[in-house]
């Protein structure tokens, strides 16, 4: 089993997509966000990038998913929609399991799944190498790399959160 | 809006464009699309009545799933080269996913349903905005796949695009829609160049954002947005009236105006190229924008349309600034002259 982790993380880490995006009520869909991100975690760990999957968990779920769950607690209804209380979301979420399903099963039963690119089923998500370019991980090196030969991309990004926040503020104030 | 954030959005919008325009990194680019996308939707949004914020809306979802698409082509030509810079895209499934991530953005045919709502759900200044700069983006991205486009599906969508674009314009009074549908029909014509000669696709935008300013800007100086509002504009400036006319059947593409050149250039492009039956296609349906201009220009500056007597007398109040109103009249009707210099463009 734990060759085939990677691929049981992500069939997860899919399911939990299709979870919210049948739009249940939000604070559903940020219990599911907290699902996904933490599978997505050991996705990340299980390709040897620990730092990665580390901030995965420090900021995206412990910053930016509680201020979203807060949020969306103070601005939601006395009977929020759950996935089995609607008929349409109840659907839509089954629908996306059967396809989630029908895949897996797809990729299972034969040698070589070519749906928009090619790739030999389950053994291609099996981890034998992690990328390492001998003593250093790969992984931190690229951050490294972020904060010295890639400076330009964090002045983009940093400029795009300031203005992200300014966009935000600027379209919730109403007139 | 508070002037120290229009003035940092505005930025943004440009940083954007141009962050798309001079990175050799494919991630940046798609950086460079986001950040644009992100900063626009204010400007889209500055009426604050509800079809501002259905079109603003509508406008995020369809480019938000046009860069979706982008990022999966990107990383299938990751996949497939092992590299992240710039150059034609070698494998042929990215290259498709990629034309049409594109094509959604610049509002080609069969993707062009966004473009009439949204612009005609927001004012005449963003909408200037959405149909000229926002095209720069893409359109410099195909120009720099364009040796590895497949020529099959760009073809058919600016055929595509051509027809529905005037068509779609022929039962419009909405001067939004009306500029909407002109801009659907003029990406078809740059995007069907794109292949053989894309020089000519950059003269094309040129001439197609000069002209679309004027157009803009002349409908913002008379603050009309139908054409109802722009057949009394005889009355407040005569001088834009004429203006108007000779704006319209530019656009429309009658020599001796510079409407004429691209659409002169590209047949002949594409004749060169051994195509017969596609340019000739094209310009008979070039002929359906022209009806529409010229109905414009009817009601506009040939005749008096019917209007009530008060109508007629109009208060004469302070005319607005438009910025840059001569020059750009002069660069989208006289420049056909100056068609040998399309050679600085290579």
């Amino acid at each position: 089993m734990m060759t085939y982790i990677v691929f049981i993380l992500s069939v997860i880490f899919v399911i939990g997509f299709v979870g919210f995006s049948s739009k249940p009520s939000p604070i559903y869909g940020g219990l599911v966000l907290i699902v996904s991100g933490g599978v997505g975690c050991g996705i990340i760990m299980n390709f040897g990038g620990s730092f990665l999957g580390l901030m995965v968990f420090l900021i995206y779920l412990g910053g930016m998913l509680v201020v979203f769950g807060y949020t969306t607690a103070m601005a939601t209804e006395q009977y929020p929609e759950v996935w089995v209380s609607n008929a349409t979301v109840m659907g839509v979420f089954l629908l996306g399991l059967l396809m989630e399903v029908m895949l897996v099963l797809y990729v299972l039963k034969s040698e070589e799944v070519g749906v928009v690119f090619k790739f030999s089923s389950v053994g291609h998500w099996a981890i034998y190498d992690i990328g390492n370019s001998g003593v250093f991980s790969e992984e931190i090196m690229g951050v490294a790399a972020l904060y010295s030969y890639g400076a330009w991309v964090v002045v983009v990004t940093g400029w795009s959160l300031l203005v992200g926040v300014l966009v935000i503020l600027e379209v919730t104030r109403g007139d | 809006m508070n002037p120290l954030i229009l003035t940092i959005i505005l930025m943004t919008v440009f940083l954007g464009t141009m962050i798309v325009m001079a990175s050799s990194h494919w991630l940046m680019i798609w950086i460079g699309f986001e950040m644009n996308l992100l900063a626009i939707i204010p400007i889209l949004m500055k009426k604050y009545s509800p079809r501002a914020m259905e079109a603003s809306t509508k406008y995020f979802l369809t480019q938000a799933t046009a860069s979706m698409l982008l990022m999966m082509a990107i990383i299938i030509n990751l996949m497939h080269s092992g590299q992240w810079t710039i150059t034609k895209v070698f494998n042929p499934t990215a290259s498709i996913i990629m034309t049409l991530a594109l094509a959604m953005k610049l509002g080609l045919t069969p993707f062009h349903f966004w473009v009439p709502e949204v612009t005609q759900g927001i004012s005449l200044t963003s909408g200037l905005i959405l149909l000229t700069w926002q095209k720069l983006a893409p359109m410099s991205i195909l120009y720099q796949i364009s040796p590895s486009i497949n020529l099959n599906i760009l073809l058919t969508m600016a055929v595509l695009s051509i027809l529905v674009g005037g068509w779609g314009g022929l039962n419009q009074t909405q001067l939004r829609k009306i500029m909407a549908y002109s801009s659907i029909a003029h990406m078809g014509w740059m995007t069907a160049i794109l292949v053989y000669n894309p020089t000519l696709t950059m003269l094309n935008m040129l001439i197609y954002i000069m002209m679309t300013l004027t157009m803009f800007m002349l409908f913002i100086h008379s603050s009309s947005t139908t054409t109802l509002s722009l057949s009394h504009t005889w009355n407040k400036a005569p001088l834009i009236t004429t203006l108007i006319l000779i704006t319209l059947l530019s656009m429309g593409g009658l020599p001796p105006l510079s409407g004429f050149m691209p659409k002169w250039m590209i047949i002949q492009e594409l004749t060169k190229n051994s195509s017969i039956i596609l340019p000739t296609l094209m310009a008979i349906m070039a002929l359906l924008n022209l009806y529409f201009y010229t109905r414009l220009t009817y009601s506009t500056s040939l005749t008096m349309f019917p209007s009530t007597n008060n109508m007629k007398m109009k208060w004469q109040f302070e005319t607005k600034q438009i910025t840059l109103l001569p020059p750009l009249i002069i660069a989208s009707s006289l420049l056909l002259p100056l068609t040998p210099m399309l050679s600085i463009l290579d």
